[in-house]
């Protein structure tokens, strides 16, 4: 298949979404194996982004639900407070200690819910789970690589400039750019390095800095922010048992990033 | 709209079917059956975030077969979301490699009268790669598509929601982005043997 029939193939589905058709490509899917092979796995990719979109839906929903059962604790809390006794002496010393309880019961998870809904944020999570990437390198000083030397030194700028003037791009280069700007408050620029990251893995089918680069995709979404941008991410690391970052986000409070998400959607 | 009420579920199906009111429709699913499902869940040794999780998964599953028109309302939602759930459920036991003893508390569990869902499982599993492949892709190129095949905004609407200069540059930038999906799909060896099996 060529670009341009790709393209083609490409722009059919895009408009069969509206009823138009094309005579001439009907014939080439029927007569084209190789066609037919493509326009099956285009199927298949707008089939994957419905089935995320959807997912994404009901991750939005359920965070939303999940607030709404907390509030509604809280306003049952507020009833029990204000409701009156009645009946005779037994039960009105039941009804009156045994409400009482479980209106304090009720206050204090309710006021810690509230307290916590209040405090949390974006920001706050990426405060509480931001930790500086350590490189960890083995090799003796003089071996080291300039950047690697400047990431090391915690001399951000140079690593930017090191990493922008090398001949060769590289994962190492791109991720450590990402870290340096992360460290510098710079967020929109890291997110474009690790997003870099993915991107080359993605095309060349390999895992450089794969890991490391996701985990800290998230964190910088964090940073900008934006939960709903870092949440599917986590959520992946999470239920990859083999990923370099999975306990790290496993111990995450999973509550927590969604009552971030549910403010932000507010 | 009924964002307060419960549904029946002839109602519920209805809503789902004709994809108005989605949302409301979901939480209400969350509103009727979650509390159940997810106690079942957790009385076969699953933790709360499990059975949150799971009935997560449950959810999704049960609209895109409601929208394909596969329920025929031969159980009642509950129970169908309950069999589904406990499919999920036993295949992730299965992954975690504690099979032996709670696929035995698993087979008691179930009702006489449970739904036959093992026919969708399958097609579930294969959906559920299909997501995670796309998961893979960079967020503006999950921004663009999700947008477009999704949200179903025109290319001058997405304009107004991402970063981009103009209509062509979205095109473009949604053509690379199906592309790099569709290499991914390709690249993964159980969705293309299925694929294979397809087009014999």
């Amino acid at each position: 298949m060529t670009p341009e029939e790709t393209r083609i193939l490409i722009d059919r589905l895009d408009e069969s979404l509206t009823g138009n058709r094309n005579a001439g490509l009907d014939r080439l899917l029927e007569e084209n194996p190789e066609a037919s092979r493509e326009w099956h796995y285009l199927n298949l990719a707008i089939e994957a982004v419905r089935e995320k979109g959807l997912y994404e839906m009901v991750s939005t929903v359920k965070a939303g639900w999940h607030a709404e059962q907390a509030s509604t604790g809280l306003r049952v809390a507020a009833a029990a407070k204000t409701s009156k006794p009645a009946g005779g002496v037994i039960h009105l010393l039941y009804k009156k200690y045994g409400l009482r309880a479980a209106a304090i019961v009720l206050i204090i998870t309710s006021s810690a819910f509230l307290y916590k809904y209040l405090s949390i944020s974006s920001q706050s999570l990426y405060n509480r789970y931001y930790s500086s990437y350590d490189l960890n390198t083995s090799r003796g000083e003089g071996d080291e690589q300039p950047i690697v030397k400047a990431y090391d030194a915690k001399d951000w700028s140079a690593v930017l400039s090191l990493a922008a003037a090398a001949k060769n791009k590289d994962n190492q280069g791109e991720f450590l750019s990402g870290m340096a700007d992360l460290e510098s408050k710079k967020y929109e620029d890291a997110i474009s390095h690790f997003e870099q990251i993915v991107a080359v893995n993605a095309h060349a089918g390999t895992d450089y800095y794969q890991d490391e680069a996701e985990y800290y995709l998230a964190i910088s979404w964090l940073a900008m922010g934006k939960v709903n941008e870092a949440m599917p991410i986590l959520e992946k690391i999470r239920a990859n048992a083999h990923h370099q970052y999975h306990e790290k986000v496993a111990k995450m409070s999973f509550f927590d990033l969604r009552l971030a998400q549910f403010k932000e959607n507010k | 709209m009924k964002a307060e009420e419960k549904y029946t579920d002839v109602e519920l199906i209805a809503a789902i079917s004709a994809g108005k009111d989605l949302n409301d429709a979901i939480r209400s699913i969350y509103r009727q059956h979650s509390e159940a499902v997810s106690s079942f869940i957790i009385h076969y040794g699953g933790s709360e975030q499990d059975a949150d999780d799971i009935f997560q998964e449950t959810v999704v599953a049960f609209i895109d077969i409601v929208k394909k028109g596969k329920y025929r309302m031969e159980a009642s939602i509950r129970t169908f979301l309950a069999s589904i759930a406990r499919n999920y459920w036993f295949n992730e036991l299965k992954k975690r490699g504690r099979s032996g003893h709670r696929d035995r508390q698993f087979e008691m569990g179930r009702d006489q009268d449970e739904a036959d869902v093992s026919q969708h499982m399958a097609e579930l599993e294969r959906k559920r790669q299909l997501r995670e492949l796309v998961e893979q892709l960079g967020e503006s190129c999950r921004k663009v598509l999700l947008l477009f095949y999704y949200e179903n905004l025109s290319m001058k609407e997405i304009v107004n929601h991402l970063p981009y200069e103009n209509e062509q540059v979205v095109r473009n930038k949604k053509y690379k982005c199906l592309q790099q999906l569709t290499g991914l799909i390709k690249a993964n060896p159980a969705i293309a043997r299925q694929m294979q099996e397809t087009l014999k």
